[in-house]
């Protein structure tokens, strides 16, 4: 019956945020339902060339670039009037063209830039800024060929309050996670996590498996343990980047790719321009080319998970861990939002549709 | 009927004027036909926030899938309408 009223655990909304910690959470992130984003590639171009990198894999990596600035500031400002309040810059290597990421913040003031982070990006582009770490020094340099990484990265971000280093969890770096966390807790930064998600035809060893996904849970919850002041990340956060289903399956994603409506939300909004700053529905969500079935990128639950707030609304532990959720999303991409401390530390499961 | 439904819109603009912050509308003044995406600038996050208070008010679960069609405060209470009638 799919009128029934409230959800079966007799809790209301109202009463749920009448919990006060609960309110005051849902009143901090509920400010930020304004933002609308969009993603763009920067550039054709990497100084260094990773294995499984998701830029180099499918069409887009072969449009042209264009770097004229009068067509970016043009773009940007279309953007900004069709809504977008959030920019995502990204492919192959934003950092290569300071110049062009200048124009996107000057325009469109809130946003974050993915970046390998071995050449640092300038000041007054104040956006979030984005480390891929792929492991330790000795994994970097053998499926990134560049040596010191970690370093390198550190030092061209110490002290800079932009910087959020992301590692990617693979089923070979695990236990590495370890070494770099503690790393850069001791460099005074901040880490969240990724999981790798095999693009399209991918079969190779990175792709997880239910032991890794499994591995990957234990050793998150540790490092959240360990070092809260460091790990932007929330017990919920573990749950749903590392369940054997992938985000699609558990929270049917909104994004353009697989969600043909245009009437409201991502589906509506969401473009993912190429650096001919072109783009095409079928192929527009935040890593195109990811097999879907396989997706647990912490770009793609960013959305996906937090669009779907009502099924979470069921009771005060299942809507905390959405808060939570919520929370490390803005804290991981939104300059200056200050994460709190997570609501729901016990390991809620995902609610599905219909609640 | 009609006026069972008539309250029902009017207390939907309540909902949404007071959810969103609307200035310089009141529950009398909303125009039930007006497009709440493309003229009120309503976003998904905004419907969803407004369907849970519609949960906990009038007893009717929205569907998510439901969310692209309520386009409108008339076809909000016109959903409702029918999500009741249908439990009754």
């Amino acid at each position: 019956m799919t009128g029934q009223a409230t959800p079966a655990t007799g809790w209301k909304f109202a009463d749920i945020i009448a919990i006060a910690a609960i309110g005051e959470k849902w009143e901090q992130v509920r400010r930020y339902f304004f933002l609308r984003e969009s993603t763009y590639d920067m550039t054709n171009r990497c100084n260094i060339r990773c294995d499984g990198c998701y830029f180099f894999n499918g069409e887009k990596q072969f449009a042209p670039e264009n770097l004229n600035e009068t067509a970016w500031q043009g773009l940007m400002e279309a953007e900004k009037a069709r809504g977008i309040t959030f920019a995502v810059l990204a492919g192959a290597e934003p950092s290569l063209v300071p110049h062009l990421c200048r124009i996107c913040a000057d325009t469109i003031p809130l946003g974050a830039i993915a970046t390998n982070g071995l050449k640092a990006i300038p000041q007054d582009i104040d956006y979030r800024i984005h480390i891929s770490v792929w492991g330790n020094d000795s994994t970097s340099k053998a499926i990134r060929k560049a040596d010191d990484m970690l370093v390198r990265q550190m030092a061209n971000y110490r002290n800079d309050p932009r910087a959020v280093f992301v590692y990617t969890f693979t089923p070979h770096n695990i236990e590495e996670a370890g070494e770099v966390t503690r790393m850069l807790a001791e460099d005074g930064q901040q880490i969240t996590f990724n999981m790798f998600s095999a693009p399209v035809g991918y079969n190779g060893p990175l792709r997880h498996t239910p032991q890794s996904l499994a591995a990957t849970r234990a050793m998150m919850t540790e490092l959240l343990a360990d070092y809260p002041q460091t790990v932007l990340f929330s017990p919920y956060n573990i749950v749903a980047h590392t369940h054997e289903l992938g985000l699609h399956a558990l929270f049917s994603c909104s994004y353009p790719r697989v969600n043909p409506s245009t009437a409201i939300g991502l589906g509506r909004s969401f473009r993912q321009y190429r650096t001919d700053l072109q783009w095409d529905r079928d192929a527009a969500c935040c890593v195109p080319d990811t097999d879907c079935a396989d997706c647990r990128h912490y770009a793609a639950g960013s959305a996906v998970v937090t669009a779907r707030m009502y099924r979470h609304a069921i009771d005060p532990d299942t809507f905390s861990a959405w808060l939570d959720y919520v929370d490390t999303y803005l804290a991981v991409w939104v300059r200056g939002y200050e994460k709190g401390p997570n609501l729901c530390h016990r390991l809620v499961v995902p609610p599905p549709d219909g609640q | 009927m009609t006026n069972d439904i008539d309250q029902t819109i009017h207390r939907i603009a309540e909902i949404i004027i007071n959810e969103l912050k609307l200035e310089d509308v009141t529950p009398e003044t909303f125009d039930a036909d007006l497009d709440l995406v493309d003229e009120v600038g309503i976003d998904s996050m905004d419907l969803a926030t407004i369907a849970l208070v519609i949960r906990d008010e009038f007893g009717v679960r929205i569907d998510e899938d439901d969310y692209p069609k309520l386009t409108t405060i008339r076809i909000i209470g016109e959903y409702i309408a029918e999500k009741r009638n249908s439990v009754e």
